[in-house]
């Protein structure tokens, strides 16, 4: 056992103080910063009415530490407010999409590491060579393009011009309504595969490529870059050069050694751009009409759905603090020196 | 940060091309944005005030290197005069960023014990949230416009720097010199502004000049989720989301700022990049000796 339970009851015990440090954030940006509070609660465009039930639902006739207690029970009874646009409970609302959101998500992660530790390994073997230069230039321009621009681009190139993937949704209602697909867990890439349905499995596929190769390129830049960084000091470190004065073969060296030593510090990153990929779903859904979190969030912000927007966002910086956690024990699991 | 460490930055940003272009993108991007207002073609169609109805959606040609756009405004003036507002908000972002951060971390690291722990908490808090959505929530809370932006990004960037400077006070309060300062009875203000902070500065300046492209990147996506800055600004990721809705009959409006984005913040990134390198002491060592496996 490489973890202690020690370690992870400490990392939980850690989880519940950032998360009450997240409420306590937002609390004091859509209650204390603004000097009428009720006005962004009450929709966009609010009569006096309204209004006065939004001062009564924030309890803002009360002293500012006892709104703070109202507002820390809300949240744990999951009681987040009721939506503007699609008037029903935040919470809900998020929870029912949180699925497409996590499916292109994690298929942005699968292209990203699948590519981008050989490559940067390659860059790392071929340092200072055109082939290096290459990878780098790529690798750093998933980090310098603005994601929304991408999607956009993508979607006219891939879909409007050449029309060989579809460029919204997340499969074709026909194929759903023909075969009879119902959804179980709401990844429908899994659902479809469960029940044997593989007609909306391809779909869905296609549906799948084109945002989340567009979210794909930041994590892949990130973890790239991160192999090649690593794989080099690694190459240069004592162990392997005797490993190869040794005689051991270079191939055995590389694969058994040097990249096996690169994995954990590539996971952590990934973990880090878990959140920008996160955000990155917002304007991808957003331009891909696909139906998760990020669009919810959007269409949101676009049209002053306020406890919608302050849901999401609560919602999604949880997650991120409880992926960065999973991450850390992972990474401690496969690294035993980082359990501090 | 010494002049030995810039001397080798220089050095290994000439011997890589990669690294150059990224030196020259930077150049050339502060150039352009400081020259902005007085080489548009089209100087009222930058500022975005004027309609010409029959010069809309014109693709690009000599006239217009980059179309024109709905407004039948040129979109290439509307580009160059983007590299201003991109040069305001990415200062304003560090810079304000920096004002927060510094102190704090001042603080924090000189007086270290309950009061260091608890601003260094409170930081961390701040950077539980992913990027850019504490901006967004900020943003959707106060408004619209390039000040809000620039104080959205910024509040949710101190923290970075916050932590850079704590490290290196920590390491440099220890030496002999603050020793002498506190004994003969220097106020401890005075410790920290006057005898500290100029010798932890570099790294966290290098550092902001270098976020430049970030930041830039992160308010084209305030703008493009309708919490950035306001039209008839030509903020570039404003320019892209106002020729998102007609990109099927004029793709030329949203590629030509969303190029600009990626190009400005390429060049910032490429030379983060080296400077990285040259930062990091057993990857330099490499480099120095110029050893290879």
């Amino acid at each position: 056992m490489p973890v202690s339970r020690e370690y992870i009851v400490k990392r939980l015990i850690l989880l519940v103080v950032v998360v009450f440090g997240v409420l306590i954030i937002t609390f004091i940006i859509t209650r204390v910063i603004p000097a009428h509070p009720e006005l962004l609660w009450a929709g966009a465009h609010p009569t006096e009415e309204q209004i006065e039930k939004a001062r009564e639902q924030l309890h803002l006739n009360d002293p500012i530490y006892i709104q703070l207690l109202y507002y820390l029970r809300d949240f744990l009874v999951g009681d987040w407010g009721v939506s503007w646009r699609t008037r029903q409970p935040v919470l809900s609302d998020i929870l029912s999409a949180l699925p497409a959101t996590l499916e292109l998500v994690t298929t942005a992660f699968i292209i990203a590491i699948a590519l981008g530790i050989p490559l940067g390994a390659l860059a790392a073997l071929k340092r200072n060579t055109w082939v290096d230069h290459v990878i780098r230039i790529v690798s750093v321009l998933g980090a310098s393009v603005p994601v929304f621009w991408l999607a956009l681009i993508f979607q006219l190139v891939f879909s409007s011009w050449l029309g060989i993937l579809p460029g919204a949704k997340r499969v074709d209602e026909f194929i759903v309504l023909e075969t009879g697909f119902k959804p179980i867990t709401g990844f429908i890439l899994l659902d479809s595969l469960l029940e044997g349905n593989f007609a909306v499995f391809v779909n869905a596929l296609h549906h799948i490529i084109l945002p989340a190769i567009v979210l794909a390129f930041y994590p892949f830049g990130l973890s790239a870059r991160m192999t090649r960084a690593i794989m080099t000091e690694v190459l240069n470190e004592l162990y392997t050069r005797s490993a190869l004065a040794w005689g051991l073969p270079r191939r055995v060296v590389i694969y058994k050694y040097a990249l096996k030593n690169t994995l954990a510090p590539v996971i952590a990153s990934l973990g880090l751009s878990f959140g920008y990929t996160i955000i990155g779903a917002f304007m991808v859904e957003l331009i891909f009409v696909w139906p998760g979190i990020g669009l919810y969030a959007a269409m949101a912000l676009l049209s002053y759905d306020y406890p919608a927007i302050i849901g999401s966002i609560v919602l999604v910086a949880i997650f991120y603090t409880v992926i960065n956690m999973i991450v850390d024990i992972i990474h401690a699991i496969i690294d035993p020196r980082v359990k501090l | 940060m010494i002049p030995e460490d810039i001397r080798v930055i220089f050095k290994l940003i000439k011997t890589n091309p990669v690294s150059m272009a990224g030196l020259v993108i930077v150049a050339a991007f502060l150039v352009v944005g400081l020259l902005a207002p007085f080489i548009t073609p089209y100087p009222q169609d930058a500022w975005g005030d004027v309609y010409h109805l029959d010069q809309r959606y014109q693709p690009p040609s000599w006239a217009h290197p980059f179309g024109t756009d709905e407004m039948g405004r040129d979109m290439f003036s509307r580009v160059i005069l983007g590299a201003r507002f991109s040069l305001i908000i990415a200062v304003g972002v560090v810079g304000l960023a920096l004002i927060i951060g510094i102190p704090i971390g001042l603080i924090a690291g000189y007086l270290g014990g309950k009061i260091g722990t608890t601003l260094m908490r409170i930081t961390d808090m701040f950077l539980a949230f992913p990027p850019l959505l504490l901006a967004i929530a900020l943003a959707a809370t106060i408004g619209r416009g390039l000040t809000n932006t620039i104080i959205a990004l910024a509040i949710s960037w101190w923290p970075w720097y916050t932590r850079l400077i704590y490290v290196q006070v920590n390491s440099i309060k220890t030496l002999p010199y603050v020793d002498a300062a506190r004994i003969v009875g220097v106020h401890p203000l005075a410790i920290m502004f006057r005898h500290i902070l100029p010798n932890a500065l570099t790294p966290v300046t290098v550092q902001a000049a270098l976020d430049m492209g970030s930041a830039i990147l992160e308010a084209a996506g305030l703008s493009f989720l309708g919490v950035g800055v306001t039209p008839p600004t030509p903020e570039w990721g404003l320019l892209v989301t106002e020729g998102w809705s007609s990109i099927n009959i004029a793709w030329w409006i949203s590629l030509f700022p969303g190029l600009a984005i990626l190009i400005t913040v390429l060049g910032f990134n490429l030379l983060a990049d080296a400077v990285r390198e040259a930062g990091d002491p057993r990857l330099r060592r490499i480099l120095i000796v110029g050893r290879k496996l």
